[in-house]
């Protein structure tokens, strides 16, 4: 015969046995989602480049149409390097941060040159959805006023490519995409960041959603409606590599505007 | 070159893919028009006369049918497009690997093809073939 109290706990521990089980499950479906996902993500530009090459090799097709198909073929690389350096990075960025410290060596980066050379990177992703991208040389010079960043380039540049990217993705048809230099203050204790912004008209993006945007594999609601591929994972590599530089992802928004900041302590700008 | 053989409605949010299939398909004398969801797609239907459709299953609903979700929107526009355009031939181009969805669109006499793995040539041969009303011998 059991005890009342034994019973209970074999209630109590079958319970949290179910709910365990029910855990697990709902982790399994959802990795296989994420794979699925990536798999969509990489075979997508591979598929395109395929298509394309096949294209160009066809005599039957137009001159004309081949040197938009080229021009597909850059832009598909691109995306496909960029995607493949994030995974890659994922698991990078978790050994350092666990670490806390860097692989490479920083070294000093000038912000506006990378603003401008990666803002010339996505300005062919950008076209095909009539979309421009603008870096507001001025707010540079007057922010940073000539000084470098501190930095590992390579993952700053993948951190702005990641907001670029976004920006490109879901920015609204035929819009400007700005990348501006300003200061931060943060209101809790008053530090001062300068920062790298990435602004685009688009989707509208709750608070709800925006505490969330870090988390690996989020994407909000609209965002999937809109455009239903995605990893969700540039922001929170994003968020990762700006940890590792004691820095900060700042996410404000104004009804369909966006303003993405990557913010660098100022004992990272000399 | 005269584009004789109708018009091919390319329905994909992903356009650099319908871009070289746009390129092919009017080497071989067809004229395309694209859209980017379900809601232009069904525009893009009542305002031409389509000889096919080329449809995506994963791409934005678009601002009528705001509440479908965007993972099945190709479905449901089949389906729309089967109950108002009877008999207009359609091609699905997705990378769907749910065996029992693909199945259920053969039953429906859609024409799948997996992006990504089917060859350019493969689609345009399959595309032309529904468009004319021959059978397709792939």
């Amino acid at each position: 015969m059991i005890e009342d109290g034994t019973k209970r706990q074999i209630d109590a521990l079958e319970a949290e046995n179910a709910a365990l089980k029910e855990e697990l499950e709902e982790s399994r479906r959802s990795t296989t989602q994420y794979l699925q996902n990536v798999a969509h993500q990489l075979t997508a530009p591979l598929g395109a480049i395929k298509w394309s090459i096949e294209a160009l090799k066809d005599e039957a097709v137009p001159i004309q149409r081949k040197g938009k198909l080229l021009s597909s073929i850059y832009s598909q690389g691109t995306i496909l390097v960029h995607l493949i350096k994030n995974f890659s990075l994922m698991s990078n960025l978790e050994a350092d941060h666990e670490l806390g410290q860097f692989r490479d060596k920083p070294e000093r980066v000038d912000p506006l040159r990378l603003a401008i050379n990666l803002a010339n990177d996505f300005q062919p992703q950008a076209a095909e959805g009539g979309k421009k991208i603008y870096v507001n040389e001025n707010s540079f010079k007057e922010i940073f006023d000539g000084t470098s960043i501190l930095v590992v380039k390579n993952l700053i540049a993948q951190a702005l490519s990641n907001l670029l990217e976004n920006a490109v993705k879901y920015s609204n048809l035929r819009t400007a995409i700005y990348i501006e230099a300003q200061e931060v203050k943060l209101p809790e204790d008053n530090e001062l960041f300068l920062a790298i912004s990435v602004r685009s008209i688009g989707i509208a993006i709750s608070s709800h959603e925006i505490k969330k945007l870090h988390n690996r594999g989020f994407r909000g609601s609209t965002a999937k409606q809109k455009i239903p591929a995605g990893t969700g994972i540039g922001l929170y590599i994003a968020k990762r590599i700006m940890d590792l530089h004691e820095g900060l992802v700042l996410v404000r928004t104004n009804g369909n505007e966006t303003i993405v900041l990557l913010c660098f302590p100022q004992s990272r700008v000399q | 070159m005269t584009k004789s053989n109708g018009i091919i409605l390319l329905v994909d949010d992903e356009p650099w893919l319908s871009e070289a299939l746009a390129a092919t398909l009017e080497s071989k004398g067809f004229s395309c028009v694209f859209a980017t969801d379900m809601t232009a797609g069904i525009k893009a239907l009542e305002e031409n006369s389509v000889a096919a459709l080329v449809t995506d299953i994963m791409m934005p609903p678009g601002s009528q049918f705001p509440h479908v979700n965007a993972n099945e929107v190709g479905f449901h526009f089949i389906d729309y497009v089967q109950k108002h355009w009877r008999g207009l031939p359609i091609v699905c181009l997705s990378v769907i690997g749910d065996h029992a969805k693909i199945h259920l669109l053969t039953r429906k006499g859609i024409r799948y093809l997996r992006k990504g793995e089917t060859p350019l040539s493969t689609a345009v041969e399959v595309i032309t073939a529904v468009a004319l009303g021959r059978k397709v011998r792939i």
